[in-house]
């Protein structure tokens, strides 16, 4: 039996801003939970298509699949390197913020 | 202080310029990421995990506050307010826009910096001894030949496209605080049995997927000599450098492949063919530098300050700092100062642009205009009379960096890791965050004594996992972040690689094992003077294995 078609969408990198976009159904967005999602292997085929077009159009970097789950309802990256990308910041306090928090820690 | 002269002027003006074209056409579409890649590699522009981010060249880890201040002011304007110094001594910027890099390239510019040769197959920025200038046991201060290579490698025509990436590291001192031994080509001067001052030359050393320790190439090499020699140690690794594989293109897997012999072999004859004197910098060129290298005219003071014994007396978080984070200067009355930017709780090697400032400033008033970054990711004030380390150390307390750890279990070293690196497989700074709290009492931290933790977030090593005394790499294993643990790594003179203690561990369990670690070590020293590192040597790995897989 084929194996079944882990959901997807797709994200690039913005051309200026360099930071973590997908594929929306109006465009590129900042928030994973608005990216459009295939479920089916030619549903990804056609978002590749849009993704390539980001390209083309010279608004993003490097397209490509993410594969997510369902679960809660909005997509949520598998890996843990796509669920660091999707936030769009680290997962630790960084730079003023981050003497703040040592400060309050301390 | 390095000086750019006419040339370098013209050069890095005309380079900002020919990127700001590039960076025009790449955003109007002319040109496309293929095309613009290589470009932007050039001149030090990553793409990472969030943004772009911006690597620039600190010649051999030596700054002013005026530079200092113009990282700064960057940081601020362009970034998010703060940078990451970085194992290699450079400063890295991770937030970016692609259309304000060339204004930051301007900005430095304006103070004889770039961001040139920090990316890409080419000798990149050449690392040298923090203490450069300060070490009594200094042969000569290494950054003169640093600056002779810096020279000599910028833009060299025919190694601008090498195998691979190519990194250099010089020290005066027979005391290694450069990691000389995980460098491709390792430079330490040396004075021969009739008194001259030469260079001995090591090759082959790097950490990454192959980590090797160097070799010696040359016992002794004439001054005059060195810049032919490189160039011919550098054309014969290049004659042969594999393109087909990028993972077997370092020097250091063609002198394993070929033998140090074999390889010493061709050098020398292809040293012998060369015409030195056209290579050779010329006498005039080397008296120049030098003299940009004079030591500062320091006034003698006695070896003993009555302020600074007094001010150790009334304030204990100044003597912890004073006894940790100093390092005896040449001249009587003097030391040189470390910064750990290690707070704890910190991500290490960061510094706001606010801390950069008071770096700045407290370097100005105090340490005649001189910073050094380290490749333990900290910053030096190399010249700070004792009678004004109070007076330091309080203007480091106020921003944060008054941090007593230097070489101690929270000084880590950290790479920027999966929170921000394309290529990581896991987190490192978040790592090393739980552990300095597990550590956080400088009591405890005094009580282990030097110990060093470094980690990296991939196999490229950047974070020198393989040289702490605990080495940790994080993974990826099916998903989830897996860190595997080397003992007895050493990044001196009596360089060694670390040996895996075995399986990895899970991101949250990584704090309780180097507490195990730790622990054992406690137990197994003969003497409180006896250090991990030491331990480790005498008693092997299988005591600290059981520590920490018996109850695994
Ligand atoms: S070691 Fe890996 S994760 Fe860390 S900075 Fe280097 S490439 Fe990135």
């Amino acid at each position: 039996m084929a194996k079944a078609f882990a959901p997807i969408v797709i994200t690039a990198n913005d051309l200026v801003e360099g930071d973590s976009v997908f594929l929306g159904p109006e465009g590129w967005t900042r928030d994973i939970r608005m990216a459009r999602v295939a479920r089916t292997a030619e549903e990804a085929t056609a978002l590749d298509a849009s993704g390539a077009q980001g390209e083309t159009q010279n608004l993003v970097v490097g397209p490509y699949r993410v594969e997510v789950s369902l679960e809660t309802g909005a997509p949520v990256p598998v890996l843990r390197r796509e669920q660091i990308r999707a936030s769009g910041v680290p997962t630790i306090p960084v730079g003023p913020a981050a003497i703040e928090a040592a400060r309050e820690a301390a | 202080m390095y000086r750019y002269d006419e040339f370098d002027h013209r050069f890095v003006q005309e380079r900002v310029a020919e990127f700001r074209s590039q960076v025009t056409r790449r955003l109007d579409g002319s040109l496309n990421e293929n095309e613009f890649k290589p470009l932007r590699l050039m001149n030090g522009l990553y793409l990472q995990l969030h943004a772009y981010m911006l690597r620039v060249a600190i010649p051999y880890g030596t700054l002013d506050s005026a530079r200092m201040r113009m990282l700064a002011h960057i940081a601020e304007k362009w970034d998010r307010g703060y940078g990451h110094f970085t194992t290699r001594q450079n400063i890295q910027f991770n937030w970016p826009k692609l259309s304000d890099v060339p204004d930051i390239l301007d900005a430095l510019a304006s103070v004889e910096m770039h961001a040139i040769q920090t990316s890409g197959n080419c000798i990149r920025n050449t690392t040298s001894d923090p203490y450069a200038g300060v070490a009594a046991d200094e042969v000569e201060d290494p950054r003169i030949t640093a600056e002779l290579i810096r020279q000599w490698s910028s833009l060299h025509p025919e190694f601008t496209f090498l195998g691979r990436k190519f990194k250099i590291a010089v020290t005066g001192s027979a005391e290694d605080r450069t990691a000389l031994k995980v460098h491709d080509i390792g430079i330490q001067i040396v004075r021969n049995t009739a008194g001259e001052t030469g260079y001995r030359v090591l090759v082959g050393g790097g950490l990454g997927r192959t980590p090797m320790i160097a070799k010696e190439l040359r016992a002794f090499l004439p001054r005059e000599d060195l810049l032919p020699y490189l160039e011919a140690a550098l054309r014969v690794y290049n004659l042969h450098g594999r393109r087909d594989n990028k993972y077997k293109a370092r020097i250091k897997i063609l002198v394993h492949e070929i033998g140090i012999e074999e390889y010493a072999r061709q050098v020398e004859a292809e040293f012998a063919a060369l015409d030195r004197d056209a290579i050779a910098a010329p006498v005039e060129e080397v008296a120049r530098i030098a003299a940009y290298f004079a030591p500062p005219k320091l006034a003698a003071r006695p070896a003993e300050s009555t302020a600074f014994e007094r001010a150790r007396q009334v304030d204990p978080g100044f003597a912890a700092w004073a006894s940790q984070n100093t390092f005896p200067h040449r001249v009587p009355g003097y030391v040189a100062a470390t910064i750990s930017l290690k707070p704890i709780g910190g991500a290490p090697g960061d510094a706001t642009a606010e801390q950069m400032r008071a770096m700045a400033d407290l370097a100005e008033k105090y340490s005649r205009d001189e910073l050094r970054v380290t490749h333990e990711q900290n910053v030096v004030l190399p010249h700070v009379a004792l009678d004004d380390l109070h007076s330091v150390y309080r203007g480091l307390a106020g921003v944060g960096l008054d941090a007593p750890n230097k070489g101690l279990v929270t000084d880590i070293v950290a790479c920027p890791g999966l929170d921000y690196c394309a290529l990581a497989t896991a987190r490192s700074i978040p790592v090393a965050q739980n552990i300095a709290r597990r550590f956080g009492s400088t009591a405890r931290q005094k009580e282990i004594g030097p110990l060093s933790i470094k980690i990296s977030g991939c196999i490229n090593a950047c974070g020198h996992h393989h040289v702490g005394h605990i080495g940790i790499l994080g993974l990826d294993k099916a998903g989830v972040e897996s860190y595997q643990i080397t003992l007895g790594g050493d990044a001196t003179e009596t360089a060694a690689l670390g040996d895996r203690t075995g399986p990895g561990f899970g991101y949250d369990e990584v704090a309780d094992v180097i507490e195990k670690l730790v622990d054992r070590y406690i137990e197994l020293r003969e003497v409180p003077q006896e250090t991990f590192l030491q331990t480790y040597r005498r008693v092997g790995m299988e005591p600290f294995k059981e520590a920490i897989y018996a109850t695994h």
